[in-house]
């Protein structure tokens, strides 16, 4: 079975400072990882360089299969396997809550038809159920722009639903979401993993969450891998380590 | 202290362009009766010459809709130069002092030079127009380019979106609302402007404005008023009822 993700000895710095040092991991279908770590542990670093983000990082890594280059993006066809659930949503603003989570579609049709607003039937199946399965149903006309918080990270979950990917990488998807809406939402997308059988990573600061619904946690701390352990395995001591003298405010780091 | 300068510098600048001795303030006492000659002249307005009106009007509108367009082309290339998110500092600053200068240069200015360049007629007029919008539309559809939101392009992006649908999905939403509302608010600038073209020769109805005031046919200058003020009105109204779809 190939992994869905390889990484091996990949290492980043930004402006000098080490954001990821020689990190090796590889992730399976079916196989659903929460990442754990505090602010600036590296987390986001290393989602944006598997979703082909990423420029100028050091070592080898490969997604579905795909050789990542550090230089320029993955194909497209690639990129559209891959979905991505961003931290600050990136949606289009003016546009309806159906068509930003329809965008998720794009990279699944030919470019020219789309660029008139036409959109297949699949594409039309494929929005109506990831608005169904994230409660968005109702807001469907709606600008994305006269939402609020929690909704908007909702349409950023459909429209990555939407793209029916073969991995999703997700930024702290639950972080604006109510505790109702935020086992729904890791429910479904750790569901997909299992049921399908796609890769899932999502980074997060909610421990006990991410014990229930991730298989595996990566601990992930100053850009170095601090532990990687079944979720069931994950002790408190662990967890207590990964934000040890890590002070309240920001996530700085104070004397430890 | 500084706003007393302020306030210093202002009563000064007042007294120095009341202190002109030629102002002929004299001349003000007896504006009055003189006004309302004239304006009795003006009644009732000559409406037998409405038919060059109109021709003139049509003329004044196709040459602001020409105006526009042209303006509108140039422009589109214009601005993905001036863009400073696109193109380096070496090339967007150049590009927007030339765009500053351009706006600097008073229409009537542009419109006498083009008189003289292709001779009199709507010719001179369109390149006039174009020419001083240029400036204008460059730079406000250079900063729509600028103010586009990056995070939800990269998210197209990254679902695998081809270049054209990222332009077609994420960045011309964004861009939209602000390009058609600068460009109708300098439609109705070009055709306000366009209405004295014809003074200098550059085609369009201030010929008539010009002609019937010089030979003080002022019934009939009363009636190409009237139309200029309908014109306006008409235009005015159009654009505030197309800004409010433009959110």
């Amino acid at each position: 079975m190939t992994a869905v993700i390889a990484l091996n000895a990949v290492s980043h710095c930004f402006d000098g400072a080490a954001a990821l040092t020689n990190l090796s991991l590889s992730v399976q279908p079916g196989e659903s990882v929460a990442l754990l770590g505090p602010s600036g542990a590296g987390k986001s670093t290393m989602l944006a360089l598997l979703d082909g983000r990423l420029r100028g990082w050091q070592g080898q890594a490969s997604v579905l299969g795909n050789q990542l280059s550090a230089t320029r993006s993955p194909a497209r066809e690639t990129r559209a396997d891959i979905g991505f659930i961003f931290q600050e949503f990136a949606l289009v603003d003016r546009l309806s809550v159906y068509q930003n989570v329809m965008n998720g579609r794009l990279g699944r049709m030919k470019s020219w038809p789309a660029l008139w607003g036409r959109f297949g039937e699949q594409d039309h199946i494929c929005v109506t159920r990831a608005l169904q399965d994230t409660g968005l149903s109702d807001l469907a006309h709606r600008r994305a722009d006269r939402l609020s918080g929690g909704q908007r990270q909702r349409v950023a979950i459909a429209r990555c639903l939407a793209q029916d990917p073969e991995l999703i990488l997700a930024d702290e998807p639950v972080s604006n979401l109510d505790p109702a809406h935020a086992e729904r939402i890791l429910g479904l997308i750790t569901g997909a993993a299992r049921s399908r059988g796609i890769g899932v990573m999502f980074s997060s600061h909610q421990p006990e969450l991410s014990r229930r619904f991730a298989d595996r946690i990566l601990g992930l701390r100053g850009g170095e891998i601090l532990f990687d352990k079944r979720s069931g395995q994950v002790t408190s001591e662990d967890i207590d380590g990964l934000y040890h003298g890590i002070s309240a405010t920001a996530g700085l780091r104070v004397v430890s | 202290m500084g706003r007393s300068v302020i306030w210093g510098a202002l009563a000064l600048a007042i007294l120095w362009s009341l202190s002109s001795a030629d102002m002929g303030l004299e001349k003000l006492p007896g504006a009055g009766s003189r006004l309302t000659e004239f304006l009795g002249r003006m009644i009732p307005p000559d409406l037998s010459i409405w038919p060059e009106v109109l021709r003139g009007l049509a003329e004044t509108l196709r040459i602001a809709i020409l105006g526009t367009l042209f303006a509108i082309i140039l422009s589109a290339g214009l601005a993905v130069l001036a863009a400073e998110t696109l193109v380096p500092p070496a090339i967007w600053r150049p590009v927007r002092g030339m765009l500053a200068v351009i706006r600097s240069i008073p229409l009537i200015l542009v419109a006498m030079l083009m008189v003289g360049a292709v001779g009199l007629g709507p010719l001179p007029g369109i390149l006039a127009i174009t020419f001083h919008a240029t400036g204008m539309l460059a730079k406000f559809y250079s900063e729509a380019i600028d103010n586009v939101a990056a995070a939800p392009v990269a998210a197209l992006e990254s679902a695998g979106a081809s270049r054209t649908q990222q332009l077609r999905w994420a960045i011309w939403p964004q861009m939209a609302p602000v390009i058609l509302r600068d460009t109708v608010f300098r439609f109705e600038l070009n055709l306000r402007e366009s209405l004295i073209l014809g003074i200098v020769g550059a085609g369009g109805i201030g010929l008539y404005v010009q002609t019937y005031v010089r030979s003080f046919q002022y019934d009939k200058a009363a009636t190409v008023t009237l139309a200029i003020v309908g014109l306006v009105l008409l235009s005015e109204a159009l654009n505030t009822a197309l800004q409010k779809r433009f959110s």
